[in-house]
Order: structure tokens, then C-alpha cells, then sequence
């Protein structure tokens, strides 16, 4: 029972991040390798309010939301925007570096010591029991519900209106879109803005959960293997794909061995590709007429 | 001139900050006019279309002289998107459809002028009317169709952004004949419907002279010749060159091949 | 494969001067003037100069093959670190296990390179882009593991100590002579992918790297070419981990991280695609980098303060300098140099028309 608790945690966390990914690439073909890198920004940014608005931790919480939300919209107007129409390759390097920036300035601003907003905001985490002897902590129960939560969100806005169809034809082909009217700044800022909150409010959660520093990168990078499971572009792909993964890892930390779990995403990721590399629900690419 | 819907005044045009495809033209589109740009490989007609429909940062390429202005309006290095809102639309030469996405989807993703969507409904109703190979194709997905079908699709999601004037890029080309003048009497019925300005670049100089009311024909980036339809068809060097007469005797391209800017032909 | 043809009189008149590396009086002159620069460098410079002109022929050598494998057949791989580790750790199992040579051993890293290059490369028959991208990247965090996974088993926490190779009985510790060893090697790779690049292959996968889908048509064996970029690339970066093995005495899967890949990318970006010249530039720049940042660092007042942040820096400086060329200069800084060689080519005119000739 307690697995089925941890399989159900992990692919939450999974799948918060990993529709930042599908979220930009739906809409711009480009792979956001500094998703991680975000969400854990988001996460020190809560470190900060929740030190900044002592005693109002809902206030804190609130500001570090809008600046998340901030973050990626201008991530993307004085970065990504610049790579517009460029080279697919030269986008995602692009993102990687800013990855990089970002890593650095973290350090540079928080240090790289680890952490506590939980404390800072002084909320506690108590264990929740359930039903079958499992037990959960507050904030992971929390992180469930912001994955339902979000997604909702998501999926009502992306199918009722044209919107969702315009992402997709503006990840397609950008100069068509943009001469059948479509604002490709307006689509790729908003884009950005989703995702970096969403991997965002994953990113205070786990930091509330367990505590923060640097490592949150490699959780970042892990979650975009359900990501690709599931089908770059597809939101559902990505909740799906999200639970595969996350089960092949409790499952395999628990009955195999704890060192692979940082292998296991990847391991499921080559199996995928071999078997259909455009993911479970991802639109099939690469239509070649010469 | 003023009264033009688009008026282009010695319009350079610059690639990668090193290649001038386009070196000071000048010409001008009537309201409800055809109007047929002509020439060989290279001639820059696809770099106008494209600058006048507006450039994405794509080949870096930019407007670097002269001025393109629609209705008045001052419109070089605009973006697409800007310029299709004020109604000027590209069906461009390749990459002309979604092909990823189904027919239908591809009539939903164009953002029309002015938002109503019921607005968007009826045009979406009137496109299938004037293409109703497509209605049969609602849920075929772009990029697995035929090239006369993916033609009518581009033609038919220009025009559900309600066009004032449409800029077609190499309507015929990889088309067969046939194919091509169903293409071209539905352009004529679209011109004679909805009233929309076409300005269609042609390789194929037979094609363009069918339904154009005046041409221009360019080479190496300038324009060399213009006229009304009926004084390009029987002009001796279009006839050489662009329609295909015979001429007996084998001659130098070299010698040959010698165009003079002519004087305006009218009267 | 001729080159293109130079702006002012040269012609080529024999298949020999077609075929010769180096053609004008002036290039032979200065390509004479490096070799016996870099031939005198070694006794004039200090010993950290040593040590970093070691990195860099080192870099060069993983930056000629990534050039090879990216910028020419158009194959991005994203496992790079990961075929170094597995050519360092080659000479580390070997040496622990069963004490080999270096000539045992150097083979070796070759041969598992080369072995891993079938493996890292058999995803680029059906994948492309992205995908392939993606794919390499899993089998990077395969092999680290791997490493890893020998690493604790064996009790090497911390990571495994090489001694020097031996030459003759002698060990081989000397600065200057790792210097010579190495520039060796990265003349010899240079050299390697340069006729590999006039010869079929060379054609072969710059069609691939233009348009699939045409160069098959063509009849280039689409399959054949690319498993060949993957193994020789690979070969050739599992022969660097091994070196960087041997020079740095010492190996641990910490030392190839997924910023080990970024920074080979790095080099190849920064110096400018589809170029050998600039996979040794980029290569330059990116080793020395950190070190003028720590020079920039420490001459600002208050430098102590500044020491502990030293890391911090290096990385944000890094990916700045990687946007900056990404954003206003993809071409890297070949594009620079042909830029400026345009400019005084083309003065005083400013372009070049569409219709006039192409240099």
C-alpha cells in the first residue's frame, strides 16, 4: 500500500514538471532543458518571501507565484525570443545555457547550502495516515492535489477554443502561423509563463516537502523522460507517461536496488524510443516528402 | 499611383546582411486587380512576396531601402502576423499547410480579421463551398495529401483570414496542368465573389498572362519589363523566352538575352 | 573535394595541387611559423602554462570528434561525456584488474569507444533531432551509472588511481613531455578527420546532414555513414578519456557530468559548426575561459570574498558567453572570421548581388 502511496507522489511531481516540457515544445517545438533549473528558481524565490513576509505565509506564497510566472515570461522576451526561427539545435542549446546562468546565479544569490522554506513560511509537515497502514506527508498530499488542479486548468483551456489548435499548428510551422494571423510572441510568452508556473509550484512543493538545493536540477532533468513517454506534445501523454515512470521507479528502488533510481526514467525513455519514438500520444513528426 | 491598394517604391531587399535578392523595384497593385509577377529562377519575385507579406527572422533577411506601403500605410519589416490582420495574405511556395494537423484543424488555426467567431464559422462554410474537395477531406491529415489538394487547402486557409489582398507564390509549380487551371478558375470566381486583390507570382508565364489584368517581369532582382496582359502575350522578347515560340535559327543566349527598361507601353 | 576558389588568381592545374592540404607560398609560410611556434612553446613557458596548453590539445581532441559527429553528419549526440568515461574507465578497470600497459590499454578505450558507438549510435537509423538527442543523453546516464555502479562494488568511493604509462621502464610525469604526447595526439586527430572529411565519408555525410531523404536517394548508404560517424566519433572520444585518464592520474564518474557534454558543445558551438578550424578554437577558448575568469576575479578588490564564489561564476559566466554567441552569433567564431575576411573581400561594396559570383 505504502508503494502505492510513493508511485502515486512520484508521478505527481512528474507530471507538474513534466507539462512544463510538453508546454513549450507543443507550441515551439523547442525542448526547455532549463525547466529544472526554473522550478527550483521558483522554489528559492518562496525561500525568500516566506523570509520577506514573516507571519503572512499566504502572501509569500502569492508573490512567489507572480514572480514565477514573471520569471518565464521574461526568460522568454529577452532571451528566447531572439532564437525565433532559428534552428531547433540552436534553441535548446540556447536553454541549456540559460540552465547554466541560472544554476550560477542561484548559487550566487542563496549560496548552495540547503534550505528550508517549510520552516521560513512556519507551516509544519505532519504525516497523514491512511488507510492500509501507508502514510503521507501533508505537503506531498498538497502536491497531489496541485497536479489534479493544474492539469484541470490546463486541459479546459487548451480544448474549448481554437487556442490548443493554434499552439499545435504554431509548433508545426511558425512562419504559416504567424501568416494566418497567429502573434508567435504572444503564444510562445504565454507558453513560458505556464510552464515556468507550473514547474514552479512543483518546484515550492518539493522544496516544502523535503527541502532545497541544487539537486532539484536532476529531479527536473528525470521528469522529462515521462515527458517524452508520454508524447512531447500532449498534456495527457505527460500525466500517463508520468505514472509509467514513476511506477518503474518505486518498483525498482524497492525490489531491485536504491542506486538505479536516477537511471530507471532513462531506462524506460530508451525503451520507449525503441518501441515508438513520438510517445504514447505525441503527434507522429518527420513527414518527409522530397 | 495614390489611389493603389499597394504601392512598392524602389524596394530593396537584403539576406543575410550580404545577399541582395531585391534591388530597387518599384510597382503598383489596383483594387481589384490581378496582377502577375514574372521571371526565371532567382529573380527575387518570391523575396518580394515575402517582404511585403513581412519576414520572420528566418534567412535574416531584411527591407533595407524603399517602401511598401498598403493602402497609404507604411507596412517593410512588419511582422506576418501584423500584416495579415490588416489583410494582406501569403499563400507561400512551400511549407503551404499544417501537416501535421487535419484539414479542418487547418481551417480553425488562421485568425481571421475581426474576432467573431460566428464571423469565422461562415467563412469556414463559404471556403468549402468554393472548395468542396475539401469538405470530403475534413479529417485527412495535411501532409498526406495529394499537391492539388494541398494547393486548395493553402488557397482556402489564406482565405479564411478574409484577405483584401492575397499574394499567391508559384501556384503551378509540381502541379499538373489540369489541376492548375481548375486552380486558376477558382482564383477568378474567388476575385469575382469577394472582391479580393490577387498578386501572383508565376514561373510559368503562360499561367500568370491567363488570368492577370498587368505584369511585371523581373530578373536578377529588378524589374525589367511591365504591361497589361495583352501587350506581355505578344511582346517578342516574353515570346522568346517566357512562352516558348519557336525561332528557327540557334542564337547566343548571350547576344540575345539584352532587356531594356521600356517606357510605360500605355498609349 | 576541391575547395572553394580564392578570389584572386590561384588555380589549381594538377590533381596533386588539387589534393594538397596547404596550396599558396602564404599558407605553407604560416602554418610553418605555428608548428615551430608550438614546438618552441614548451621551453619558454611556465609550468601552469604547460599544464593548460595540455588541457587544451586534450579538449581539442573530444572537440574534433563531437565536430565530426555534429557539426559535419549532422548527428547531435548529447552522450559525449559518457563515451569519455567509458574510455577512462577502460584504462582504469584494465590497470586495476590486470595491470595493462598503455599500449594495451589506449587500444582498448578505442575498441569500447568504438563498440559504444554502434550502441549510442543504432538510435540514429530510426530517430532524428530531438529524439536522437534524447536518446544519447539516456545512454550518457547509462554508462555514468555503470561507472558508478563499478566504482562502489570495487570500493573505489572516491575513484581510481592510474600510474603514469611507462615508456622503456621510465614513467612518464615530465610537463613537456605530456605537452609533446599531446599535441601528437591532437595533430594526429586533426589530421584523421581532415581526410576523412576530402574522402567519401566526408561527402557522404554532408549530404546526410543537408537532406536525408535526398542523400538516400542519391544511393549513400544512410544506415552505413552514420553508424560510421557514431564509431569513429566515439572511438576518438573514448581515446581522449583515456588520455585525460592518464594525464590527470585519476578517475571517478564525477568528473563526467552531463556539464562535461555541455561544455564539448559548447566548443563546437562557440567555434562555429561544420568547421575544424573552429572545433580547435572553440576548444582553445572554452579550456581557458575559467581561468580568465578567475584572473578577472581576482583583480577586482576585495578578492577573497570573491575565491569562494570562484565555481559559481565560472558557471554563470559560462552560460552567458554560450547565449551570447547562440543569440548574435550562431556561426561561432569561424562566422566572426569569415565576416570580417567578407568585409575586406567585398570593400567597398557592402553585399554581394544574388546574381554575382559565390565565393
Amino acid at each position: 500500500m505504502q508503494l502505492i502511496v510513493n508511485i502515486t507522489v512520484l508521478a505527481a511531481i512528474y507530471a507538474l514538471l513534466a507539462c512544463g516540457y510538453v508546454l513549450i515544445y507543443r507550441v515551439s517545438r523547442v525542448l526547455n532543458m532549463a525547466h529544472g533549473e526554473i522550478a527550483m528558481l521558483g522554489a528559492y524565490l518562496l525561500y525568500t518571501t516566506a523570509s520577506l513576509f514573516v507571519g503572512n505565509p499566504f502572501t509569500a506564497i502569492a508573490v512567489a507565484v507572480v514572480m514565477s510566472l514573471t520569471v518565464g515570461v521574461l526568460v522568454y522576451v529577452l532571451l528566447m525570443r531572439k532564437m525565433t526561427g532559428e534552428m531547433v539545435l540552436a534553441a535548446i542549446l540556447t536553454t541549456i545555457a540559460i540552465g547554466i546562468l541560472l544554476r550560477g546565479l542561484i548559487v550566487l544569490i542563496w549560496s548552495a547550502a540547503q534550505q528550508h522554506p517549510l520552516e521560513a513560511l512556519h507551516f509544519s509537515n505532519p504525516s497523514i495516515g491512511l488507510f492500509g497502514g501507508a502514510r503521507i506527508s501533508a505537503c506531498a498530499a498538497l502536491m497531489v492535489v496541485m497536479t489534479a488542479v493544474v492539469y484541470g486548468g490546463l486541459f479546459a483551456f487548451l480544448r474549448f477554443g481554437r487556442w490548443g489548435v493554434r499552439m499545435r499548428a504554431a509548433g508545426q510551422n511558425p512562419l504559416l502561423a504567424a501568416q494566418r494571423g497567429v502573434n508567435l510572441n504572444a503564444v510562445y510568452a504565454l507558453a513560458w509563463a505556464l510552464s515556468s508556473l507550473s514547474g514552479s509550484i512543483a518546484g515550492m512543493l518539493i522544496a516544502l516537502d523535503s527541502g532545497l538545493d541544487q539537486t532539484m536540477v536532476v529531479i527536473g532533468l528525470k521528469a522529462f523522460a515521462p515527458a517524452l513517454v508520454g508524447g512531447l506534445d500532449s498534456l495527457l501523454g505527460a500525466l500517463l507517461g508520468s505514472l509509467i515512470v514513476a511506477a518503474a521507479e518505486v518498483l525498482a528502488i524497492h525490489y531491485i536496488d536504491p542506486l538505479l533510481s536516477d537511471v530507471v526514467p532513462f531506462l524506460v525513455l530508451i525503451a520507449m524510443l525503441i518501441v515508438r519514438p513520438w510517445g504514447l500520444f505525441g503527434t507522429r513528426e518527420e513527414l518527409d516528402r522530397v | 499611383m495614390t489611389s493603389a491598394l499597394l504601392a512598392i517604391e524602389k524596394l530593396e531587399v537584403v539576406y543575410q546582411r550580404a545577399i541582395t535578392a531585391v534591388q530597387g523595384i518599384t510597382l503598383a497593385v489596383e483594387a481589384g486587380q490581378i496582377v502577375a509577377l514574372l521571371g526565371t529562377n532567382g529573380a527575387g519575385k518570391s523575396t518580394t512576396l515575402r517582404a511585403i507579406s513581412g519576414f520572420l527572422g528566418l534567412d535574416d533577411a531584411r527591407v533595407t531601402e524603399g517602401a511598401i506601403s498598403f493602402k497609404g500605410t507604411r507596412i517593410e519589416n512588419r511582422p506576418p502576423h501584423e500584416n495579415t490582420r490588416r489583410g494582406i495574405v501569403l499563400v507561400p511556395e512551400r511549407d503551404k499547410v499544417f501537416p501535421n494537423l487535419t484539414v479542418a484543424e487547418n481551417l480553425i488555426a488562421p485568425v481571421p480579421r475581426g474576432t467573431s467567431l460566428a464571423e469565422h464559422r461562415r467563412r469556414e462554410a463559404l471556403v468549402y463551398q468554393f472548395f468542396p474537395r475539401l469538405g470530403e477531406l475534413k479529417t485527412r491529415i495535411g501532409g498526406l495529401l495529394s499537391g492539388g489538394e494541398r494547393q486548395m487547402l493553402a488557397l482556402a486557409s489564406a482565405i479564411v483570414c478574409r484577405p483584401e489582398l492575397l499574394l499567391v507564390d508559384e501556384l503551378s509549380l509540381g502541379l499538373a496542368p489540369v489541376v492548375v487551371e481548375d486552380l486558376l478558375r477558382r482564383l477568378i470566381e474567388i476575385r469575382r465573389e469577394l472582391g479580393i486583390t490577387i498578386l501572383i507570382v508565376e514561373q510559368s508565364a503562360t499561367v500568370a498572362l491567363e488570368i492577370a489584368d498587368y505584369g511585371y517581369v523581373m530578373e536578377n532582382g529588378r524589374i525589367v519589363l511591365d504591361g497589361t496582359a495583352e501587350r506581355l502575350r505578344i511582346h517578342p522578347d516574353i515570346q522568346e523566352f517566357y512562352l516558348g515560340s519557336k525561332s528557327g535559327e540557334r542564337r547566343n543566349y548571350r547576344d540575345v538575352k539584352q532587356y531594356r527598361r521600356s517606357r510605360r507601353w500605355y498609349g | 573535394m576541391s575547395r572553394a576558389p580564392r578570389a584572386s588568381g590561384y588555380f589549381r592545374t594538377s590533381y596533386a595541387q588539387d589534393l594538397a592540404l596547404v596550396g599558396t607560398r602564404l599558407e605553407r609560410t604560416s602554418l610553418g611559423m605555428f608548428i615551430l611556434a608550438l614546438l618552441a612553446f614548451p621551453f619558454m613557458a611556465s609550468a601552469f602554462q604547460l599544464d593548460l596548453a595540455c588541457q587544451v590539445f586534450l579538449a581539442c581532441v573530444g572537440a574534433l570528434s563531437l565536430m565530426l559527429l555534429t557539426g559535419y553528419a549532422g548527428q547531435i549526440s548529447l552522450g559525449h561525456a559518457g563515451l569519455m568515461a567509458a574510455g577512462a574507465f577502460t584504462v582504469g578497470i584494465l590497470f586495476r584488474e590486470t595491470n595493462a600497459p598503455f599500449w594495451i590499454t589506449l587500444p582498448s578505450a578505442a575498441l569500447v569507444g568504438a563498440l559504444l558507438g554502434i550502441i549510442f549510435g543504432l538510435p540514429s537509423l530510426r530517430l532524428r533531432g530531438l529524439y536522437l538527442a534524447v536518446s544519447t543523453l539516456a545512454l550518457h546516464f547509462v554508462v555514468i551509472y555503470l561507472g558508478g555502479e563499478y566504482e562502489s562494488r570495487r570500493g573505489f568511493s572516491t575513484g581510481i588511481v592510474i600510474d603514469p604509462p611507462t615508456l622503456g621502464g621510465v614513467a612518464i610525469t615530465d610537463g613537456r613531455v605530456w605537452y609533446f604526447i599531446l599535441l601528437t595526439a591532437a595533430a594526429t586527430t586533426l589530421l584523421l578527420c581532415v581526410n576523412l572529411l576530402r574522402a567519401r565519408s566526408g561527402r557522404a555525410w554532408r549530404a546526410i546532414r543537408a537532406h536525408e531523404t535526398v542523400a538516400e536517394a542519391l544511393g549513400i548508404s544512410i544506415a552505413g555513414y552514420k553508424l560510421l560517424a557514431f564509431v569513429i566519433s566515439s572511438a576518438i572520444t573514448a581515446v581522449a578519456g583515456a588520455l585525460f585518464a592518464y594525464y590527470r592520474g585519476f578517475v571517478s564518474v564525477e568528473a563526467f557530468s552531463l556539464f562535461l557534454t555541455i561544455q564539448y558543445l559548447a566548443m563546437v558551438i562557440i567555434g562555429g559548426m561544420g568547421s575544424l578550424l573552429g572545433a580547435l578554437l572553440g576548444a582553445t577558448f572554452v579550456t581557458i575561459f575559467p581561468y580568465i575568469i578567475e584572473i578577472g576575479l581576482l583583480a577586482l578588490p576585495g578578492a577573497q570574498r570573491y575565491a569562494s564564489l570562484l565555481f559559481a561564476v565560472n558557471y554563470a559566466g559560462f552560460g552567458l558567453v554560450m547565449i551570447l554567441f547562440l543569440i548574435f552569433e550562431p556561426l561561432g567564431l569561424v562566422g566572426i572570421w569569415h565576416r570580417i575576411q567578407s568585409y575586406f573581400l567585398l570593400w567597398p561594396f557592402k553585399h554581394r548581388s544574388a546574381s554575382g559570383s559565390r565565393r
